[in-house]
């Protein structure tokens, strides 16, 4: 599904990426891990074009990693940002934006699947009807991966997925996600129950 | 009509003792705007005094070139200023700015001048350069709010944008929070400021229009459709020069490019 070979990138004097290769398969799970400054947050800019400089060969489900592709690319893509800060008013803004693209509209959630994804997520509904700096930062979250798990895009990239969660409900939302079969699911994480629970885990800054 | 009250050198002196007060009180914040506003007022001034010998001028000869060459340069001018003051690259900026001032300049003068008053020739200099003049004029606060807006939000937000363009949103869905934004920031005061028009508010033109002995009826229709043109050019000019200018503001994978502020 993502094929990379020869990576090479560097921040002005700092090599991050130095004839990197890797291949992350249909449906895979891959945690990538490692200290701060290794790479980790680029490698999700990467796949999503926010690095076009950059040397190697990088292929994302047979469509190769250029600017003339990369809307394409990000197609297949739904993102969890570190910093879920994102300015907005509303959690419904926080919930829905994405699937106000033109793309996303298909898989606007309808109510039995919005019940689902929020069971699974301890959420409660009347979340909905509050403004975003009145939750809290592990609920927002959680509300922005309910809305990458509703998009059913191919690959899911979470840069912290589980870093603003308590333990159980941390669990609880690890398992799910990790148990979403045919979505290939990249996430930079500290989490030790995230890393036990997805087929590879890759550490930066070892192994180059 | 009536005789036009002159003023005369002394009141004109004494007239801008006034500026005292803006002044003295960026003076006492602070602001480090007093150098700017002294040299502002001095240009305005010696600007307004140069025009006024230009303007008989031209009005005189009212060569359809020269008239043209005139408004040119009038815009060139208002797109040096609208670039310098929303703080963006001079290189990036000036001829997607410039293409748009012109575009909607030569929109909407068309219409009003030859469709609204039906002129026989549009480019008639006495027509023609107020008109564009005021145009020009109202669009540069409203063209540089905006640019300033647009471009220093997504450099802000970042996040946001990327969070767009990584979820699916093509390149105008990612570009339209921040488009909405630019266009409210800019345009609120406009909408505020001709809803009380009349009321609170005596525009400068109509009033100079009455002070120079015009039929306050004449006047009044001349600053409505004023009111509507402006609106008008100055939306157009915000929204071309924004997406004229994104084309060379983003780099070929949609990212903002880091190097586009001159200053920030």
């Amino acid at each position: 599904m993502i094929h990379i070979q020869n990576l090479n990138i560097s921040f002005k004097d700092e090599q991050v990426f130095k004839d990197f290769s890797l291949s992350i398969g249909q449906g895979e799970k891959l945690a990538i891990t490692g200290e701060s400054g290794k790479g980790k947050s680029t490698f999700l800019n990467l796949l999503s074009g926010f690095i076009p400089d950059f040397s190697g060969e990088v292929n994302i489900d047979g469509i190769e990693l250029n600017a003339k592709n990369i809307c394409e690319i990000r197609k297949k893509f739904a993102w969890l940002p570190q910093e879920t800060a994102l300015n907005m008013m509303s959690v419904k803004e926080l919930l829905y934006t994405p699937f106000s693209f033109a793309l996303n509209k298909v898989h606007h959630p309808n109510k039995e699947q919005l019940t689902e994804i929020f069971d699974a997520f301890s959420l409660n509904e009347n979340l909905l009807n509050k403004k975003v700096k009145e939750i809290s930062g592990g609920q927002k979250q959680r509300i922005i991966l309910a809305s990458c798990v509703l998009q059913k895009k191919p690959i899911m990239l979470l840069d912290e997925p589980s870093s603003a969660l308590d333990k159980r409900i941390k669990k609880r939302v690890t398992d799910y996600i990790l148990g979403l079969k045919n979505t290939s699911i990249i996430a930079v994480t500290h989490d030790d129950y995230w890393m036990s629970r997805s087929d590879t885990v890759l550490h930066l800054g070892e192994e180059k | 009509m009536q005789n036009v009250m002159d003023i005369n050198y002394f009141r004109l002196f004494m007239g801008y003792a006034l500026m005292l007060i803006p002044i003295l009180i960026l003076w006492y914040y602070k602001t480090g705007l007093v150098k700017d506003t002294i040299i502002a007022t001095l240009r305005m001034t010696v600007q307004l005094l140069l025009v006024g010998l230009y303007l008989e001028y031209i009005f005189k000869l009212n060569n359809t070139l020269l008239n043209i060459v005139w408004v040119l340069a009038m815009s060139v001018l208002a797109v040096y200023t609208i670039i310098r003051r929303s703080g963006l690259k001079f290189k990036i900026f000036l001829l997607p700015v410039l293409v748009s001032s012109l575009i909607s300049i030569l929109v909407i003068d068309a219409y009003f001048l030859g469709i609204v008053i039906k002129l026989d020739n549009i480019f008639e200099a006495r027509y023609l350069i107020p008109i564009t003049g005021m145009l020009l004029g109202n669009t540069i606060r409203n063209v540089i709010i905006s640019l300033n807006s647009f471009y220093n939000r997504i450099d802000d937000e970042q996040n946001l944008y990327r969070w767009h363009l990584a979820n699916g949103a093509n390149r105008r869905e990612s570009l339209l929070p921040f488009m909405r934004d630019a266009l409210k920031k800019s345009f609120n005061p406009v909408i505020a400021n001709t809803a009380i028009m009349g009321l609170i508010s005596l525009p400068g033109m109509m009033t100079g229009q009455i002070l120079g002995g015009s039929n306050p009826n004449v006047a009044v229709k001349y600053q409505i459709m004023l009111m509507i043109t402006i609106f008008s050019s100055g939306i157009l000019n915000v929204l071309l020069s924004i997406t004229f200018s994104n084309k060379f503001a983003f780099d070929s994978y949609g990212n903002l490019k880091k190097d586009i502020f001159r200053v920030k």
